[in-house]
């Protein structure tokens, strides 16, 4: 597959400082090994391992500090960091007081942008939400994405307001990833279908590598609107766990007298939960469903030739 | 038994029903499940508190968070903003019920009354045995005028201080004090300003406090020796006669009179100074005697042991009220109204020389470093601003009290008005006993505010210059020695606590009073594009008050 050859970037940016490294391990499940704030700016290479979506490499830089090593470096190597961008997810301290600075940066992203990869999805975190009062957060938003809006002309950029001490952050990256599936709406409908067919309460999509809701499906309303970053922080809890022993997380089946839930590998970007609150089907019942319905899952990822998987996209 | 044909790795069977199932055997997949007690309230009947589905997933973050970094590292830990309010954290016990922890986080909250209480014995010093010289060296009239203004005008520039940090947003500022806040705006020159002029108004209280007990222990110790061997000094000493005598120990020293006294000391029963004047000299020796007291206590690492006593203070001011008043009945009022001129006995209403009474308000009225912290246990927040204008005001009274009734209960026809001392006690001769009470109670109040004062400077300079607050006992004991050599040469050399108290109030009022907090309200009000004219305008000039207040302590 051509997707090899060269890889599609996600483009994490923003001021130093402005909180992105923090994102990454949060999102991603990394682990910081030291403390980020004492040496300054990331300088993240290319060679990240971070995998998003299949192909996609998360590359983090910090964009506008007063280190000149920092802008030199930023410089020359402009086009290749830009190059190949399939989205630039950029990230802004709400407690910065340099508004006007911060614009100019994120501006100049956004011209090196349309030079080198015009067809990239760009995304506007405004970050640290928490640090305002609740009841100015509203009108500090609002003020801020219209500026950005304004200030991305031509391009198209969706903002979000994000804290990592509410549920705005891993929602915020829920929908990114939902925009950045082609064909979504198909995938819904057809887990619907399969939701019916093997009578599940729940079943849900996450991608692979961070855990974010892909799609759901439910047959009821449920008690807990927060559930699903719940499972998403307990299983990469496991996940970071298993990995100090080399081991890798592979499938789960929790299972009490009133209902049984199954995690498990789907197709080759996500996980599938399944929640029956049926206990008397036998769980090999269910394992077999989901087994059938990975290669039709597969097959629909695969649907529209090489060209179109589920993770590149050439418009 | 049927047991032997289940196979090592039995799926299980579901549906059954479990209480059907015999012996469970160790490989019965149901014995493995996990400990779990349905929530229940063994106590009472009442419906168990579950949690909120919002504390739920924000202990699944904290829990996943912590995974993250380092145990040492602090970058993804809770800001305290995030942390629920302790009336919304619960605890689980074992047996799976939730309830709410009782009580506050830690620090206490006490009622209103209790804080304005705290306020007023914080705010009452020494200054108040220097208000009646002060309303005598400003004149009766301007005096009460004047002690109203810097009461009010203090009062305002302390409102100022409380509302300093709530002007930044965007941060965290409730564990903040003054000094953090200047440090925000005027970045290290700030920090470093306001703690120098803290240190002003700590060390020049220290010298006054060395000063004022070398005097007191003096003349305990003469009072004492007086008792003991039957001595009479009434007739060395110029004053008045009578039960309530009513001293004037600097005779002919009083500005502007025409008339000059001459003191002829006529008795010649008396012999020269003695061998226990030799030894106990109120300049000479009694501050070295100090020394070997309080040099020790200095150095303790510790100072808890001294906040023990704050209650001596209050016990001290409320005598020195009640001895006011019976003095005052005793001796009653001696007034009479001269605007302009001076006359023999009396001085006029306003005098050129008021600024040496702004100058011991300011200290009289000072709190600026530390009401942020002293009105944060205050129960309801709300209330803080009346609270504040209520202790003031009380403080206020208590030294309108004690300086009018000092003031015109002074013996006027046989002495002049100019002889009130800068500590009126010393008006007082030695014999006094309820003076000798009075003295005896501030000299005990001293004596264990003076290792807490000491304390205080000490943390704050060692902790800015040196990080620890214990750096070692040679730099402790240096910086002791500082102290106590500045106190004990102001007590032999200049001993005039009035001096001492308008100079450094008018020094240490004019950072932390005057510009600081005008300066930061002017700033905050621009940076929200709130900034009128009235406003900068009225701000400017309490900065030209606070520079006026100074110079005016060097000219007049």
């Amino acid at each position: 597959m051509s997707s090899t050859a060269m890889k599609k970037k996600v483009l994490l940016m923003g001021k130093s400082g402005s909180g992105k490294t923090s994102m990454r391990s949060i999102i991603f499940a990394n682990y910081i090994a030291r403390d980020t704030r004492r040496l300054g700016a990331t300088i993240d290479v290319e060679h990240s391992h971070v995998r998003f979506l299949g192909n996609l490499v998360l590359n983090l830089w910090d964009c506008g500090g007063q280190d000149t090593f920092m802008e030199n470096y930023f410089t020359s190597q402009r086009d290749n960091i830009f190059r190949n961008v399939e989205v630039l997810i950029y990230v802004f301290d709400v407690e910065s007081r340099e508004l006007e600075k911060d614009m100019h940066y994120y501006q100049s992203c956004l011209e090196a942008i349309l030079q080198n990869s015009p067809d990239a999805k760009v995304f506007c975190l405004v970050h640290k939400m928490d640090l305002v009062q609740e009841d100015q957060r509203d009108l500090i938003f609002k003020e801020r994405e219209e500026d950005l809006k304004r200030l991305s002309r031509p391009l198209a950029c969706i903002c979000f307001r994000t804290s990592i001490w509410d549920e705005t952050l891993y929602k915020a990256w829920s929908s990114i990833v939902y925009q950045l599936i082609p064909n979504v709406q198909q995938l819904e409908s057809n887990l619907r279908n399969f939701a019916q067919i093997i009578e599940a309460d729940e079943v849900l999509l996450f991608e692979r590598a961070t855990f974010l809701v892909i799609s759901h499906y439910q047959c009821r309303e449920q008690r807990d609107a927060h559930r699903f970053e719940k499972i998403s922080n307990i299983i990469k809890q496991f996940k970071l766990s298993c990995s100090k022993l080399a081991a890798s997380f592979q499938s789960m089946e929790v299972r009490n007298s009133n209902f049984a839930a199954f995690i498990d590998v789907f197709t080759s970007n996500t996980y599938v939960m399944v929640i029956m609150s049926d206990p008397s089907i036998p769980s090999a019942a269910t394992l077999i469903n989901i087994r059938n319905a990975r290669k039709h899952f597969e097959k629909l990822e695969r649907v529209d030739g090489p060209k179109h998987s589920l993770h590149m996209r050439m418009r | 038994m049927d047991d032997e044909w289940k196979p090592l790795l039995a799926s299980e069977r579901a549906g059954e029903s479990y209480p059907d199932r015999g012996v469970m055997d160790s490989l019965d997949p149901k014995s493995k499940r996990p400990f779990h007690v349905e929530p229940r309230n063994i106590v009472e009947d009442d419906v168990p508190e579950r949690v909120s589905a919002e504390a739920s997933v924000m202990s699944s973050r904290v829990h996943y968070y912590s995974r993250l970094t380092g145990s040492s590292d602090r970058l993804l830990v809770p800001p305290d903003h995030v942390i629920p309010a302790p009336e919304e954290i619960y605890v689980y016990s074992p047996l799976g019920t939730a309830f709410k922890v009782q009580g506050g986080d830690g620090s206490a909250k006490n009622p209103s009354i209790v804080t304005i209480f705290a306020i007023w014995n914080t705010m009452m010093g020494t200054a108040i045995l220097s208000i009646p010289w002060s309303i005598k060296q400003a004149g009766f009239t301007l005096g009460i005028i004047i002690l109203i203004s810097m009461g009010l005008l203090t009062l305002y520039c302390c409102y100022r201080v409380l509302k300093s940090p709530k002007s930044i947003q965007y941060t965290d500022t409730s564990d903040w004090e003054f000094p953090d806040v200047c440090r925000y705006y005027f970045g290290a020159f700030g920090q470093w300003s306001s703690l120098l002029f803290s240190m002003v108004s700590l060390i020049g209280a220290m010298v006054v406090y060395w000063v004022l007990m070398s005097n007191f222990l003096f003349n305990t110790g003469r009072f004492i020796y007086n008792y003991v061997h039957n001595v009479s000094m009434s007739d060395s000493e110029f004053g008045t006669n009578g039960t309530d005598r009513v001293l004037c120990p600097f005779p002919g020293t009083d500005q502007g009179s025409n008339c000059s006294v001459t003191v002829i000391f006529l008795n010649t029963n008396t012999t020269g100074p003695t061998v226990f004047d030799r030894w106990w000299s109120k300049t000479n020796t009694v501050p070295f005697y100090l020394v070997i007291l309080l040099l020790p206590l200095l150095n303790f690492r510790s100072a808890s042991f001294f906040a023990r006593f704050t209650f001596l203070g209050t016990i001290s001011v409320v005598y020195l009220i009640f001895l006011v008043t019976l003095k005052s009945i005793r001796l009653g009022f001696h007034l009479e109204f001269h605007w302009f001129e001076s006359t023999k006995y009396f001085v006029p209403e306003f005098r050129v020389f008021f600024p040496q009474m702004t100058g011991v308000l300011t200290l009289a009225f000072f709190i600026h470093n530390c009401i942020i912290t002293l009105l944060k246990s205050n129960k309801h927040q709300a209330n803080n601003v009346r609270d504040l204008s209520v202790a003031y005001l009380l403080v206020g009274l208590t030294y309108l009290y004690v300086g009018v009734l000092i003031f015109a209960s002074f013996p006027s026809p046989p002495l002049s008005k100019d002889c009130i001392e800068p500590n009126f006690l010393d008006n007082f001769p030695s014999s006094d006993v309820m003076v000798f009470v009075a003295r005896t109670f501030l000299l005990f109040q001293m004596t264990t505010v003076y290792p807490l004062l000491g304390y205080l400077v000490r943390v704050q300079m060692m902790g800015q210059i040196f990080g620890r607050h214990y750096p070692s006992f040679f730099h402790v004991f240096t910086l002791n020695i500082f102290i106590v050599g500045s106190g004990v040469l102001m007590a032999k050399f200049y001993p005039n606590i009035g001096s001492i108290i308008r100079f450094s109030g008018a020094l240490c009022g004019l950072a932390l009073v005057f510009v600081f907090p005008s300066l930061i309200h002017m700033i905050s009000q621009r940076r929200r594009k709130e900034l009128r004219w009235p406003s900068a305008l009225f701000h400017s000039f309490l900065i030209l008050l606070g520079v006026a207040n100074l110079v005016g302590q060097f000219f007049m």
